[in-house]
């Protein structure tokens, strides 16, 4: 797959001026969106945490940048990574609390964190403008005077180049010598426990790295959008990422931003045909749970025949790093 | 000490000492307490009275994981392994536990290439060589116990507690596994506590034996003392009230 890097990367570099405007438009938003779903994909597809509550980063990473962007008058790169970094920072008692328990309490916790943050947004009408959210969001230029992305082809540059950025940290992260004992952990906490190792600790820091690049989507989401509202905590957005992700393939990093693009692009096509989109898309996530549950990244790595000669093959199956 | 399941006592007044060097087994009969004994020693279960000591540092109320940075390792009654990870993969983040560097986030590439090394090495001496790149779970049972037991010899324990090492195997893989573990064993600078069923392996492995029975230690001594004891035989043909 390594020889796809350079003509997609090539592909992502010209698409302003290839695609019309409202098709730049959707693709910046499928990038921000791909961030948000592979943030996610390192606690649902590396360490095996369900996570019901992604939503409350990205509420508060786009809340964060938008306050302080308005408010603050800072520019838009400082607010990027300000946000991203308290997102984070929020996490670690987050985290703390939320890994004391695992499973459906897992998701339940988290939802029930997003859905504070929610009710939070919703009445704190001073800081937060209520039900209306905080328009008028700003692409603030500078530092040094930098402004090439307050245009719709730079800020989709700037996406781009988070997105690409983020997708190199992430791969580096999963294949740390943290990164692969949280793979230790998704397959059998208790050994990981016996060989040494503190579960806990390692699922808070994935939780917190998840935060941090879940919370630099939200950021980007709202320059992007122009405002932020209490509906980026809800947990329809929390639902709909997990989709993503599981669509996409978790555990692939790459998947779920595909996840996100079939996503986008059937919400998009489908609620112009009829009303009841959400059910035919249920209906689709309902079938990749059950046929398809490695993903589209599954679909598009395995090889005819590989998978009927896996059980005899028992010595000789390469695994997937 | 004393392990109590509500009214049940699993464990009851059990006072023993492992030696450095040793190799010791502990047998009885189904429901002697032997299990209830090693989670105890390992620290998966609390002692209901008592404590567990190693080298002089008392483990009671330890976590597992911090037991284990003291320099013990188990291996699991049913075989406990990452499944959907490599074997090579395995044994890998065995020896990577206690590497000062396994907090790294980014990079650690050495660090990855000389686990791998170790972890190839481990894997050499269990006979497991050929199969690194397989995925753990779709091993044999046999070679999966062995995978257990390179997992846990590659974290360099001072004190190794194995749970029915042979548990499940066919006679011959059996006898495989015995002829490695003494290999591995002869140059006795590793301590080995051994719960086990199978009295072949007990006596050919065994320096010493501790028998239990209904959670209380009725025989302590060489293998040879063992085996001619009234008490021991009683029990195990079930006549000892």
């Amino acid at each position: 797959m390594r020889w796809l890097a350079l003509p997609v990367l090539a592909a992502l570099a010209a698409a302003p001026a290839i695609l019309p405007d409202f098709l730049l438009t959707s693709l910046t938003e499928v990038l921000i969106l791909g961030l948000f779903a592979m943030s996610l994909d390192l606690l649902v597809g590396y360490t095996g945490l369900d996570s019901f509550g992604h939503a409350a980063v990205y509420g508060l990473g786009a809340y964060t940048a938008s306050l302080l962007l308005l408010g603050a008058g800072v520019s838009l790169p400082v607010a990027l990574l300000a946000a991203a970094l308290f997102t984070a920072m929020v996490a670690v008692p987050v985290g703390w609390l939320c890994t004391r328990t695992t499973g459906v309490s897992f998701a339940m916790l988290t939802l029930a964190f997003a859905q504070l943050l929610y009710a939070v947004a919703y009445k704190w009408q001073s800081v937060t403008g209520g039900s209306d959210g905080l328009a008028g969001v700003p692409r603030t230029p500078g530092p040094l005077g930098i402004s090439w992305f307050t245009s719709r082809a730079g800020y989709y540059h700037l996406v781009a180049g988070c997105l690409v950025g983020s997708f190199l940290l992430c791969r580096a992260f999963v294949a740390s010598p943290l990164g692969t004992t949280l793979l230790a952990i998704r397959d059998n906490e208790r050994k990981a426990s016996a060989l040494g190792y503190n579960p806990r600790a390692y699922k808070i820091a994935a939780f917190v790295t998840a935060a941090f690049f879940g919370g630099l989507a939200g950021a980007l989401y709202a320059p992007f959008a122009g405002f932020a509202s209490p509906d980026l905590f809800f947990w329809i957005l929390s639902g709909q990422v997990l989709v993503m992700v599981i669509i996409g393939g978790a555990g692939s990093l790459l998947g779920p931003i595909a996840g996100a693009a079939a996503f986008l692009l059937l919400e998009q096509h489908l609620s112009g045909f009829t009303d009841s989109w959400a059910l035919v898309l249920g209906l689709i996530f309902i079938v990749f749970v059950l046929f398809v549950p490695e993903g589209l990244w599954g679909l598009v790595r395995r090889r005819p025949f590989a998978r009927a000669a896996l059980p005899r093959d028992i010595g000789g199956e390469r695994a997937a790093p | 000490m004393s392990r109590h399941f509500g009214a049940l006592a699993a464990v009851a007044d059990v006072s023993m000492t492992v030696e450095a060097g040793e190799i010791r087994a502990v047998i009885g009969p189904n429901g002697a307490g032997k299990s209830t004994l090693f989670n105890v020693i390992a620290g998966a279960l609390r002692p209901t009275t008592g404590t567990v000591i190693f080298k002089r540092e008392a483990l009671t109320g330890l976590p597992p994981h911090a037991i284990c940075a003291r320099g013990l390792s188990r291996t699991f009654q049913l075989t406990a392994l990452f499944p959907r990870l490599t074997v090579l993969e395995n044994v890998r983040l065995a020896a990577q536990a206690r590497a000062p560097g396994r907090w790294r986030f980014l990079g650690g590439r050495a660090m990855r290439a000389a686990t791998s090394r170790e972890a190839e090495r481990w894997l050499e001496r269990l006979r497991l060589g050929d199969m690194v790149g397989a995925r753990a779970g779709l091993l044999s049972h046999g070679d999966q116990r062995l995978l257990e037991i390179a997992m846990a010899l590659a974290q360099r324990p001072e004190l190794l507690l194995l749970d029915e090492p042979t548990q499940g195997l066919s006679v011959e893989e059996t006898g495989r596994t015995v002829t490695l573990l003494r290999e591995l064993l002869s140059d006795g600078r590793l301590t080995v506590l051994l719960v086990e069923h199978d009295m072949e392996v007990v006596f050919s492995l065994a320096h010493r034996i501790t028998v239990l029975h209904q959670g209380r230690v009725i025989a302590d001594g060489a293998p040879g003392e063992v085996k001619r004891d009234p008490a021991v035989q009683s029990a195990y043909l079930g006549g000892l009230e």
